[in-house]
């Protein structure tokens, strides 16, 4: 009971306290509580990434396995950005409380913690996202042909949107009057009736479908008809 | 490879060739740090400055470390285009680190302090962590302040037995909660904004008027011949796509036709939404190169 | 060596190491960069729509403006959220900044300083601008604010009570504000302020979402119906640019606002390369299918 029974009825009653919360302005409160319980649980679930984290790479630093030294690093990374923050070593004092060291600003870009947002976390990330581009032009060139008129229309759709989005294409297409029969054949005007009519029609639809998806699910899981999140708990983090 | 061949000693050309690209790294990093030393030492001369000078200068001397550091890490990651080396690893071991560290001490102070800490131990955190908290008038709003937050405070905890080798089932008590609460949010949502809201759209698309107020203000309505045919295309775009994921019924057919047009329109987007990710992907490059050539370089 | 010989040109370029090719995309990005190669821009409906929409506000609205994006998207998003709090500004409408996501809030705080007071200083906290800073809860922030933002936002940034902030005075919920505008990188984001902020209240504000080219497809049906104005990536955040440099151009570091233009020209000879390579592979494929049948 204590396995099934109770985590489905504690998902059934905080999806109906939401559902209610919606409808009813004297249960709209119920509905904030529960959103700031959430909010606690989710910031100790950052607690349990991070112990997680810590367990993976010291029993790899124990167990001496290839690349322990990296686990090293990522342990000594962690544990200086964890200090520096929850300790607030360098933090821009208060305008109000000057007195209280820990009232102080560690998300100001002038503080260490700001130091190392900038110039360590900020970058890592963005050329970590950066390489994509390379990878999508290695894969235009190896995986993109044109095989049978499905194919044909995505590359011809992506090569308007590709011209159209630079001086290139409207360069192109520049000669023909804008308010000649043919004009629909500038660039800009098939890149905006591409996105506004076709792309928006399609992604409305996708959406339409993904909505009645979700809906489905969420009314399964709160009727307890869904329990596969039951499966996850166990030793094993 | 046999085992005899796996002890052999290395050919004498693949040690010296390790040395020499050592060496090589120690002289580029050799000279990396020098030219940053020299500008670090121009950032910080002259002692008998203005105090209020100097904190800019140093604040200066920071922020030339700071972008030395990024450019360093920045080809640190793009040297994985090269090959995978043990300088990416490094910086992605850095990057794990870090950015796991921040979001807990975000998680710390924006959560855990003001909704857990705060209502039980409220004079305690208001004189040391958080000044501006209001302490609560009366012990019954602290006694109400209180209860409301063991519950999150026993559910957190029993989030943290997923650690635990045994006893992890545990943890699911509050994750039942976490999915309970999303569910219940995303289901009204789904269906007003996603469904209805969308669907109205897309049906009130199909008669586009345009209006046009002569000189004595008189307002004419006609109809957007124009406007109406990209309408009506809309909700045949709609309408097929729809189609297409419907596989409860056979694609045979008109139903089969109809799908096949669905997919057509599919394909159409895809382009469309290849083509828009070429270019952010694009911008996130050319800002990253902007940076190593403008601010770290000089260029530009 | 002797297969090399024997297969023509198209075979090798079909066996091209991948080096070459991301040799050949960085080339194409940083060429333009050190020409500073700068193309002009037409603005077309979305961005136009947008700057028609801040323009119409009254003088003085209450623009709430939230910046959901990180370092990783700053490269598409920043030139949108400069050209929009220059804009607001200028017509003098007070703003209210905060942010749903962790990492968000030091750009948020670079993107202040750098932006809204280099190019009005004359602006005062509290009565002119606010910062709210960041609130963990995701959707469920925005769709609190949509009832009582004084009980998600207890104080701001700096410590001070709801209550005493001269700007909020008043405002209960998000029905208080003009205009809602999101740049967001993705998850939560405009889409989110749309659904949980807007969808109960769809006529109270007006909504202004920017976001990346990647999650663009996601906002698209919600224009111009939920969402009286968009901007797409770099493009459209370019050709808002434009429009607010002309009507509204700063005395000081005019460059702030032209980052959208200046990475629009890497897209130039980014997307001939892209076309190039699709091309280019199509024909070894086809070459590759006809030595294929000769044989």
């Amino acid at each position: 009971m204590l396995q099934r029974t109770v985590p489905i009825a504690i998902l059934s009653l905080s999806g109906i306290i939401m559902i209610l919360a919606y409808f009813s302005p004297w249960t709209e409160s119920w509905g904030n509580t529960v959103i700031d319980w959430f909010n606690i649980i989710a910031g100790v679930a950052f607690i349990l990434g991070a112990g997680n984290l810590l367990r993976v790479n010291l029993e790899k630093i124990s167990s001496q396995r290839p690349g322990w030294a990296y686990a090293a690093i990522t342990i000594v990374s962690f544990m200086a950005v964890l200090v520096v923050g929850l300790f607030k070593i360098g933090a821009v004092p208060s305008d109000r409380f000057p007195d209280v060291h820990f009232a102080g600003d560690i998300d100001s870009a002038d503080s260490t913690l700001g130091w190392i947002y900038f110039y360590v976390i900020g970058p890592l990330g963005a050329t970590m996202f950066s390489l994509l581009a390379f990878y999508v032009a290695s894969a235009a060139f190896r995986a993109f042909r044109a095989k049978n008129l499905e194919s044909i229309l995505l590359l011809g759709t992506a090569f308007i949107i590709l011209l159209s989005a630079t001086a290139a294409g409207v360069w192109l297409t520049k000669p023909i009057p804008a308010d000649s029969p043919i004009a629909f054949l500038k660039f800009e005007r098939l890149r905006a009736f591409i996105t506004e009519v076709v792309q928006s029609s399609g992604m409305r639809a996708i959406g339409i479908g993904t909505a009645i998806g979700i809906a489905a699910l969420s009314i399964r899981l709160i009727l307890g008809i869904d329990r596969s999140y039951l499966s996850k708990g166990g030793g094993d983090a | 490879m046999s085992n005899a061949d796996a002890n052999a000693p290395r050919p004498p050309q693949q040690g010296s060739r390790r040395g020499s690209y050592r060496l090589l790294f120690i002289s580029i990093a050799a000279l990396f740090t020098s030219v940053a030393v020299m500008q670090m030492a121009s950032a910080a001369q002259d002692p008998a400055l203005d105090p209020a000078v100097a904190a800019e200068k140093w604040s200066n001397l920071w922020t030339t470390v700071g972008i030395w550091v990024a450019a360093l890490l920045t080809l640190g990651i793009f040297s994985f285009l090269y090959k995978d080396n043990p300088v990416y690893k490094v910086c992605e071991s850095i990057f794990v680190g870090a950015s796991a560290a921040y979001y807990m001490v975000n998680a710390f102070w924006t959560s855990l302090v003001p909704k857990l800490i705060a209502p039980i131990a409220p004079a305690f955190t208001k004189a040391n962590l958080l000044p501006e908290l209001t302490l609560p008038a009366s012990d019954q709003a602290y006694y109400s302040d209180l209860a409301l937050a063991v519950v999150p405070l026993i559910l957190g905890i029993m989030l943290l037995f997923r650690l635990l080798p045994k006893g992890g089932w545990i943890s699911v008590w509050p994750l039942a909660f976490v999915i309970g609460t999303t569910a219940g949010i995303r289901l009204l949502a789904a269906i007003e904004t996603d469904v209805l809201a969308q669907v109205s759209s897309a049906g009130s698309s199909v008669i586009v008027y345009n209006e046009t107020t002569d000189a004595a203000g008189v307002v004419t309505r006609t109809i957007d011949w124009a406007g109406v045919g990209k309408g009506v295309l809309s909700v045949i775009c709609v309408l097929t796509v729809l189609t297409y994921f419907f596989f409860s019924v056979e694609h045979k057919g008109a139903v089969g036709k109809t799908a096949r047009v669905g997919i057509w329109f599919l394909m159409i987007t895809f382009g469309a939404s290849f083509g828009l990710t070429v270019m952010g992907r694009i911008t996130l490059l050319s800002q990253r190169f902007e940076f190593l050539l403008k601010d770290w370089l000089g260029f530009g | 060596m002797s297969q090399d010989s024997n297969d023509g040109l198209f075979a090798r370029l079909g066996r091209i190491d991948r080096r070459w090719i991301f040799l050949a995309m960085a080339l194409a990005i940083i060429a333009p960069i050190l020409m500073r190669l700068r193309f002009e821009e037409e603005p077309q409906r979305m961005a136009q729509a947008t700057f028609d929409t801040i323009e119409a506000l009254p003088a003085g609205s209450k623009v709430l403006m939230s910046l959901d994006y990180d370092p990783s998207s700053e490269g598409e998003l920043q030139p949108m959220a400069n050209a929009l709090i220059h804009h607001c500004a200028s017509r003098g409408h007070k703003i209210v900044f905060m942010t749903l996501w962790p990492f968000g809030t030091p750009l948020l705080d670079k993107t202040v300083k750098r932006i809204l007071l280099e190019y009005h200083p004359q602006l005062k906290y509290g009565t002119d601008y606010v910062t709210l800073g960041y609130k963990p809860g995701l959707e469920g922030v925005v769709k609190l604010m949509s009832s009582d933002i004084p009980k998600q936002f207890t104080t701001d940034k700096q410590g001070t009570p709801i209550g005493e902030v001269p700007l909020l005075a008043g405002v209960k919920d998000l029905s208080g504000f003009q205009l809602v505008v999101s740049v967001s990188a993705g998850y939560p984001g405009a889409k989110e302020w749309v659904q949980f902020g807007n969808g109960p209240t769809p006529d109270a504000f007006a909504v202004i979402g920017g976001t990346t080219a990647v999650q663009a497809a996601q906002l698209l049906p919600y224009f111009p119906k939920q969402m009286e104005g968009m901007l797409l990536g770099i493009k459209g955040a370019a050709e808002y640019e434009l429009l607010v440099q002309k009507a509204y151009m700063p005395e000081r570091f005019p460059e702030r606002l032209e980052d959208g233009r200046i990475r629009m020209g890497s897209q130039v000879f980014a997307h001939m390369l892209m076309i190039a390579l699709i091309v280019l592979g199509n024909i070894v494929m086809a070459a590759g299918r006809a030595r294929g049948g000769a044989k």
